[in-house]
């Protein structure tokens, strides 16, 4: 970590010369603002990957936790074996399945689309999502939503103002999860992306060229594509030392 | 204030009948209580009563009308859970006018009907604190005034009290009964301790594997049990229950192994074999009767439970005050006659013979 930032913070002859020269004076932002303005896209890289993220934990968020409230609660047919279906995506190793995905994605016009990269994220992220609030919404005493509903609550009221607030740090970890998955993944992404979306790993990934390879540069991003996850890491720590559910009921 | 009416009323999990064919109807105003052990079905029938689950077959009137189809709030029913289940995000205030809100009744009056019941409740002080931030008696009371703003038809309460420690559970029991006594409204209690029915109940529905055993007040189920699992159950000590037969020789006589015990001449003799049961106020303990080894002293206070050796088993006797008797010392065990229970060995229904 610390290396990664000395190294971001040096011009790339102090960092080629031996032994290595870490004279302050030649302490330089000169890395940041070469790969923010570089054609290498860095900065299209970080949009592409923030769009890409968003889109996907927030879809995921709602489309899982509509699916894990139904899986936790509601009496539905057959409801383990669509759990056991849901834990068997997550078995194929994706190198096993990106051959055929890239061929799908190209006969539909969806490479190199952003719509394409978070359809694919969600397929595997989804799973995970559904799995984690399933377990958060089992653990939800189910006097609340019947105390609710002689209270005189519809289920969707009882969505709106008992389990949806009470859920709020374990959607927000669950959120800030899926969008890390998103925003680190890169196998998926080199493969499925070309120009137009590619991503922050992607970009960070091309400063190792076959000639020379950038260090100060590179880390320079590595480090600017960190902050949005370090940001999230913070508030989410925050959020989920919020002991919401104790208190409700006494065991 | 309402009528409750079940006719019939079934539950089946699967294979497994919670509920089996109950039939009972409660009166206005009443405080009915329902009565057995864990996996009798008794929180099963009291959601059913509630709306919060289905019936397989039978049917739930409230003031006579149907209400199979209906869910809890329409059935104007109110309901404090086990667990109290507040609002964990919720304060006092606003668990207490959730109910009110929800059908969206201008701001001034909830907050005034809310106050009004908070008071009542001795929660005034309390109105913005969240549920984790009370005490255990304190939320049971918010969970109360959950139920009691709403001015239901009837109460449900769930075991409301198996979370509170024993000093609390006996003063909540009294706030529970005057409640209704100002109130007025019928009121359904699920609870497993007898103790608890025969204080607070006007009838007492005992619940024996999801079918009713007995229906009737705390002193019917007490000193004219339908059967011997309702002996048993009410009560304490426990009923002692003993197998033995008449006899008649120079009168006639239960002869439980070596002891008879002398019957009125009025006495009819059944034609099927029996068992007796005595409760403890009818057991004698001193200078007259049968000779028994004590083997248990268990002072309560305001008496002392005697258990003692005798015909092959044990009897309790009550006796007045404390007292000085120790284990392994001998007395003499006289039973009263008036005290006698017959039960069918077959069957276990209690028996009338006078």
């Amino acid at each position: 970590m610390i290396w990664g930032v000395v190294t971001s913070l040096l011009p790339l002859s102090s960092l080629i010369s031996r032994p290595i020269d870490l004279n302050p004076a030649n302490v330089t932002v000169e890395n940041f603002i070469l790969v923010l303005a570089s054609s290498r896209g860095l900065f299209s890289g970080l949009i592409n990957s923030f769009i890409i993220a968003t889109f996907t934990s927030a879809v995921g968020l709602v489309m899982g936790s509509m699916a894990a409230y139904a899986l936790a609660r509601l009496n539905m047919p057959n409801s383990s074996r669509i759990l056991m279906m849901i834990l068997a995506t997550q078995m194929f190793p994706g190198i096993v399945i990106v051959i055929p995905l890239f061929l799908i994605m190209s006969r539909t016009g969806l490479v190199d689309t952003h719509f394409g990269l978070i359809i694919v994220y969600l397929s595997f992220i989804l799973p995970v999502v559904i799995w984690i609030l399933k377990g958060f919404f089992e653990s939800v005493p189910v006097e609340l939503e019947r105390a609710a509903a002689v209270d005189g609550a519809s289920p969707l009221q009882t969505f709106r103002y008992i389990v949806l607030p009470i859920s709020l740090p374990p959607l927000f970890a669950t959120g800030v999860f899926a969008f890390i998955e998103a925003w680190n993944e890169f196998f998926f992404a080199i493969i499925l992306t070309r120009i137009h979306v590619k991503t922050a790993s992607i970009a960070i990934a091309e400063f190792s060229g076959q000639y020379q390879t950038l260090y100060g540069q590179m880390l320079a991003s590595a480090i600017l594509a960190s902050i949005p996850v370090v940001a999230l890491a913070i508030i989410f720590r925050r959020f989920i030392l919020e002991g919401f559910v104790e208190g409700a009921i006494k065991a | 204030m309402a009528t409750l009416e079940l006719i019939n009323i079934k539950k089946k999990f699967g294979d497994f009948t919670a509920v089996n064919d109950i039939n009972l109807r409660v009166e206005e105003g009443e405080f009915v209580t329902l009565l057995g052990p864990s996996g009798c079905g008794k929180s099963t029938l009291l959601n059913m009563t509630a709306g919060l689950e289905d019936v397989t077959s039978g049917e739930v009137h409230i003031n006579g009308k149907v209400v199979n189809q209906l869910g809890p709030f329409e059935r104007d029913v109110a309901m404090v859970f086990q667990n109290y289940a507040l609002y964990p995000h919720m304060s006092v205030e606003e668990n207490i006018g959730f109910s009110l809100r929800l059908r969206k009744r201008p701001k001034n009056e909830i907050q005034a009907k809310v106050l009004k019941v908070a008071e009542m409740l001795d929660l005034g002080k309390f109105m913005h604190r969240l549920p984790r931030e009370l005490s255990g008696g304190q939320q049971q009371r918010v969970a109360i005034g959950r139920a009691v703003i709403r001015e239901p038809s009837i109460f449900l309460f769930d075991e409301p009290f198996s979370n509170l420690d024993a000093a609390l559970r006996l003063r909540t029991r009294g706030e529970i009964k005057e409640l209704h006594q100002r109130l007025g409204v019928t009121s359904i209690f699920v609870t497993h301790d007898q103790e608890e029915a025969m204080s607070l109940s006007d009838r007492i529905v005992v619940l024996r594997l999801g079918q009713l055993e007995q229906f009737g007040t705390p002193e019917d189920v007490y000193s004219r049990p339908a059967s011997k699992y309702v002996a048993r159950f009410i009560g304490t000590p426990q009923m002692d229950i003993f197998a033995g037969a008449f006899v008649n020789s120079g009168g006639l006589h239960f002869q439980i192994g070596e002891a008879g015990i002398p019957l009125p001449v009025s006495f009819k003799t059944p034609d099927t074999a029996v068992d007796v049961g005595i409760r403890a106020e009818f057991v004698v303990l001193g200078s007259h009767g049968f000779d028994a080894a004590i083997r248990l002293v268990q002072p309560v206070g305001p008496f002392t439970y005697v258990t003692v050796d005798w015909q092959g088993g044990s009897i309790t006797a009550r006796v007045n005050g404390v007292s000085h008797m120790k284990p392994k010392e001998t007395t003499k065990v006289y039973i009263d006659p008036e005290g006698l229970i017959f039960f069918d060995r077959i069957t276990e229904k209690r028996i009338d013979l006078i």
